[in-house]
């Protein structure tokens, strides 16, 4: 191997750890042998970006481009680099457009695109990217909390709001709120065969859980049939299945489910939260979900979702103050959590204060982008395409 | 003098364009003499003047602005102050303020080699005298560049770089001696600033910034030996720009600058600007670049049109405050005027920062140029003769490699981590300054050294006899290696990095020791974390699995408190709008604790840490300046450590009874009030 290629790996294998500082050191050391890497470019704007470092994040990637047009995940760690650091709205958009060209499919770069022209004071061009993204993917929640953003700020909050719902849907944290209530977290094992599950009532809640939360939502159903044949008060069994009533869209019989498993035992998190999931999709049911997710929230303080999920119902009765403090409070809870940002984006609007509101969607995008990963699969593509 | 409160007081050196002595002044109505209270006042004076009025500036905080050259985008180089700017002269009089800056244009004033626009230089003159009619002084700046019209780009110049180019740097020195020549005798003049930032930007290497620096001051100092000279650029922001370090050509001026550029904003506080670190910017930057000279607060204001004039004037309001009582030397706004745009198109946004004035393009009053009033008005009352600013003997160190290049990551994450020691230390209400790991440290009673990398060994000797002959040091792991040095300063074993965690868990083994520490385990990203062994250090709280988390040692007369986490770094690093707020009292309490034990506590303790306390020592009575860094109206609790018979509002009013140390103060958002103590 030549030596060229031994730094240019171990930068990335650095990198890949996390390890910011040896993997700059070792981009520096590839580049003495050869300057002209646009992969050894790009990848050290990844690693300023990660530092938040973005003028050196923008020189690095646009000297990546420079040397390769076409290089793909320059492109990303360029259009983040302008996006994150503000400001430079006008080159943001002609990187997302190039970015857009270069790999068609991705998603993020329409979203962003549309960002960077709202940001720009463009709506109309903003809306049209987001709708670009949904197209290529319907279940892209970031694009659609944008087209709420949009809607709240055209024809107020009232229009907006059912998006803002729907968004929330398409979020996957609320499901992973609701198996963190279960117990449940991806430890890489997978889900049992529901055929060698142990004839139980542990054994099987455990196995419906996990089969469950890989969307295996049939063989969870025989599961917790099984479970409610033997014990029809099964509080957590009810609960489960009024959660996978929700997934299928039979809010009744989730409402229903939860209701019962409330009844046999107030005290099971997961049928409050089903509960309240179900009271927040009936749009005149707002007060009873604030309830219902005010009583999560205080058995659950610690953890941002339930706070998010109230302040979504008093958004829906227009109490903007305490939907304010409550996505606060989210915020504070986590700072990454994107659907609390665009919320509170949301009650800022309300109250004005546009700006505020306009650096709630940008810690959103900066925090959705993080933790997608996007460059490593751009990188692994160009790098390939290279080879 | 000693002061009450005790530690000597540092001399105040001040830019006082009122005061010069050595260049004839127009009579001022706010002289000393007028002051109510001021040891000067004459008693024949007193009684011949039937009431004393209130002054109209404060001379020891001159406030004024930036008149540009052009108004519009459309306008170019060769309409240079065309417009007739007697309008916004009156507007800036009535305003009350002292300063106004001038920029320039060698473009078109040396339009041919050796050919001086008489014309032009003519206009220059008029406006310097519509000024001084005004009762404004004029900081001429020679080689401004606005960004939008190249005024400093000669035609003849053949593209030759105007900082080095010795021929080019001569005709600079040319013009330079033509103008000192023609306004030495004007006292409308006020200083002469050398260039501006976005000429500045352009020098590749300190040793021709500061050779060029010298050959203009000398070129001025033939002809004026009197005048104040400055550079016009933040040493902290153009290094952050340029890699160049400025602090030796700024040392040979008289005065030096502080000045939040687009770029150092989006590098250590891009956020909002009404709340968390972007509120504390400008003190930073203006204590960074206190060099034992006076700082003038420069370019203040917003960046962008982005924001609501509601917001413009909030970010001014705590700009003009945090300069006041950060011993700035007067503040200038970054433009009256705001720049008539064209209208916009995607990719023709303005990405530079010379847009947002005080008034619109019409020279209608925005709310900004309202909060400008009412500062001048109420910065007026504080005789800063007479009230002193508790001396700081805290001190947040700036590690020398910051100033080392890439790759070394040290110099991009340091100034971020000491911005987040600062505002700990502000938020624990401590008097704070910025220090860099060279100077002398004799100062000062606490040092903050804040997840710094690497540490000079010689700096390790002198930390060392810090700590021995008193004072108080607290310094935060920063990851790598640990320098031997910790063991005989912080008494602990250094067995190793844990590398990064993503909660950091305290558990309180001594309470009380620094202060009232809670138990925690917050979500937050933590780069490093050293092991430590126990030595003669007492172990006041781990982590959740027993590590020690923060040391106290007692060495000497002094104390070395050990932090086992980069926290700074990690508050800096993370979003610091919304770090823990277990976090951010964990660290107030800790700096406030070492500071008090250390005999330079809080001044006057306050319950609300985004509200900012200065105190100001009188001989009988002391005034405290109170900033809300909030974007919310809050009410703070303040306790003094004697009793407060009343407090006054500065600007007037009737006096409220407290008798007691304990009093509230309502504060609205980004608000700022100053109260003038009595005691019992």
């Amino acid at each position: 191997m030549s030596g060229r290629g031994q730094q240019s790996l171990l930068a990335e294998g650095l990198a890949r750890q996390g390890h910011v500082a040896p993997a700059v050191e070792a981009c520096y050391q590839a580049l003495r042998v050869d300057d002209a890497d646009p992969l050894i470019h790009a990848l050290l704007a990844e690693l300023f970006l990660t530092g938040d470092f973005y003028d050196e994040a923008i020189a690095a990637a646009s000297r990546a481009i420079e040397l390769d047009p076409d290089c793909a995940p320059a492109y990303l760690a360029l259009g983040l680099a302008y996006d994150r650091r503000g400001g430079m709205w006008d080159q943001s958009i002609l990187v997302w457009h190039e970015l857009a060209e270069v790999v068609p499919d991705l998603v993020t770069a329409h979203v962003q695109l549309g960002e960077a022209f709202a940001s720009a004071a463009f709506q109309e061009e903003a809306i049209e990217a987001w709708r670009m993204a949904l197209e290529l993917d319907a279940s892209e929640p970031r694009a659609m909390y944008n087209l709420a953003v949009a809607a709240l700020k055209r024809e107020g909050m009232a229009t907006a709001l059912p998006g803002f719902r729907r968004a929330g849907e398409l979020d996957p944290s609320q499901d992973d709120f609701f198996f963190s209530l279960a117990g449940v977290y991806d430890d890489g094992t997978p889900a049992p065969d529901p055929a060698d599950v142990a004839p139980d009532r542990d054994s099987r809640l455990s196995a419906a859980l996990e089969l469950a939360f890989e969307e295996d939502f049939f063989s969870a159903v025989d599961l917790i049939r099984l479970i409610l044949d033997e014990d029809p008060d099964d509080a957590e069994a009810l609960a489960l299945a009024g959660y996978l009533y929700l997934k299928q869209e039979a809010v009744n019989e989730a409402m229903s489910v939860a209701l019962r498993a409330m009844a046999v035992s107030t005290r099971t998190p997961t049928a409050v939260y089903v509960l309240g999931a179900s009271f927040a999709k009936r749009p005149g049911l707002n007060r009873n979900a604030a309830r219902v997710f005010g009583a999560l929230a205080k058995a659950v303080p610690d953890d941002a979702m339930p706070h998010v999920l109230l302040a979504e119902s008093l958004l829906g009765l227009q109490r903007y103050g305490q939907a304010k403090n409550s996505y606060l409070r989210a915020v504070e809870l986590d700072p990454a959590c994107v659907r609390a940002r665009f919320g509170l984006a949301a009650v800022l609007l309300t109250e004005g204060e546009h700006s505020r509101a306009h650096w709630e969607v940008r810690r959103a995008a900066y925090h959705d982008t993080r933790r997608q990963g996007l460059f490593w699969r751009l990188y692994d593509t160009y790098a390939g395409g290279r080879s | 003098m000693a002061t009450r409160k005790g530690g000597p007081r540092q001399p105040r050196e001040r830019v006082a364009p009122a005061e010069k002595p050595a260049v004839p002044q127009t009579p001022r109505k706010e002289a000393p003499a007028a002051v109510a209270g001021s040891k000067q006042t004459a008693p024949a004076e007193v009684a011949a003047a039937p009431a004393p009025k209130p002054p109209r500036r404060n001379s020891l905080f001159p406030v004024g602005a930036t008149i540009y050259p052009l108004d519009t985008e459309t306008e170019s180089w060769n309409d240079w102050y065309l417009r007739d700017q007697s309008e916004d002269l009156d507007a800036i009089g009535e305003a009350r303020f002292a300063l106004v800056r001038l920029l320039v244009s060698w473009k078109v004033l040396e339009p041919q080699v050796g050919q001086y626009d008489e014309r032009a230089i003519d206009r220059l003159e008029d406006l310097i005298a519509a000024a001084r009619e005004k009762k404004l002084q004029v900081i001429v700046c020679f080689f401004a560049d606005d960004r939008h019209a190249e005024l400093t780009e000669v035609p003849w110049g053949k593209k030759r770089d105007p900082r080095t180019d010795n021929y080019l740097v001569q005709r600079e020195v040319a013009l330079v001696q033509k103008l000192v020549a023609r306004f030495r005798a004007d006292p409308g003049v006020f200083a002469w600033q050398l260039a501006n930032e976005a000429f500045c930007s352009g020098f590749e290497t300190s040793s021709a910034l500061e050779a060029w620096t010298r050959q203009l001051r000398e070129a001025i100092r033939e002809l004026d030996e009197e005048r104040p000279i400055t550079l016009g650029i933040d040493p902290e922001a153009l290094f952050r720009a340029t890699g160049v370090d400025a602090r030796a050509a700024i040392d040979t001026c008289e005065f030096g600058v502080s000045h939040v550029t687009a770029a150092y904003r989006a590098y250590a506080a891009e956020g909002p600007i009404t709340s968390g670190p972007s509120t504390y910017l400008d003190s930073f930057l203006l204590r960074t670049a206190g060099r034992g000279k006076p700082v003038l607060l420069d370019e203040v204001g917003v960046l962008s049109l982005d924001y609501s004039p509601g917001e413009e004037a909030a970010a001014l309001r705590i700009a003009l405050w945090s300069g006041l009582v950060n011993r700035g030397a007067g503040a200038l706004v970054r433009r009256y005027r705001d720049l008539e745009t064209e209208r916009r198109e995607p990719y023709f946004l303005d990405p530079f920062e010379t847009l947002v004035g005080v008034t619109d393009g019409a020279g209608r009053p925005k709310p900004a140029l309202g909060e400008m009033r009412t500062f001048v008005k109420t910065a007026a009352r504080i005789d800063l003769r007479h009230f002193e600013p508790t001396p700081e003997r805290t001190a947040v160190i700036m590690p020398a490699e910051r100033y080392l290049p890439l790759p070394n990551l040290a110099g991009l994450f340091d100034p971020r981590s000491c911005l987040a020691a600062f505002i700990g230390a502000k938020e624990a209400h401590l008097p704070v300054t910025v220090a860099f790991e060279t100077d002398d440290f004799s100062a000062y009673s606490v040092l903050l050294v804040p997840s710094a990398f690497e540490l000079a060994e010689k700096t390790w000797e002198r930390l060392a006899g810090f700590v021995q002959s008193g004072g108080s040091l607290l310094l935060s792991y920063g990851g790598g290696d640990a320098n031997s040095a910790i063991r005989e300063i912080f008494g602990i074993e250094f067995l190793g990095d844990a590398g990064p965690r993503s909660t950091l868990s305290c558990r309180v083994a001594q309470q009380e020791v620094l202060g009232t520490l809670d138990n925690f385990d917050v979500n937050i990203d933590v780069p490093n974390y050293a092991l430590l062994s126990g030595g003669t250090a007492t172990i006041v709280a781990t982590d959740a699995k027993g590590s020690p988390l923060l040391t106290v040692n007692q060495v000497g007369q002094g104390r070395a408190i050990y932090l086992a986490a980069p926290v700074e770094r990690a508050i800096a690093q993370g979003d610091p709008w919304a770090t823990p707020a277990a976090v951010r009292k964990m660290m107030r309490e800790v700096y406030g604790a070492v500071a008090r034990a250390a005999g330079c506590g809080a001044p006057v303790t306050c319950d609300v840490p985004e509200v900012e306390v200065t105190l100001f020592q009188g001989e009988t009575d002391d005034l405290v300046v109170l900033m809300n860094h909030a974007p919310e109206k809050v009410s703070a609790n303040l306790t003094t450590d004697r009793r407060v018979s009343s407090v006054t509002d500065v600007r007037g009013g009737a006096p409220v009874a407290v008798g007691g140390t304990a009093f509230g103060v309502p504060i609205e958002a980004n608000g700022a009030v100053a109260l003038r103590l009595a005691y019992a």
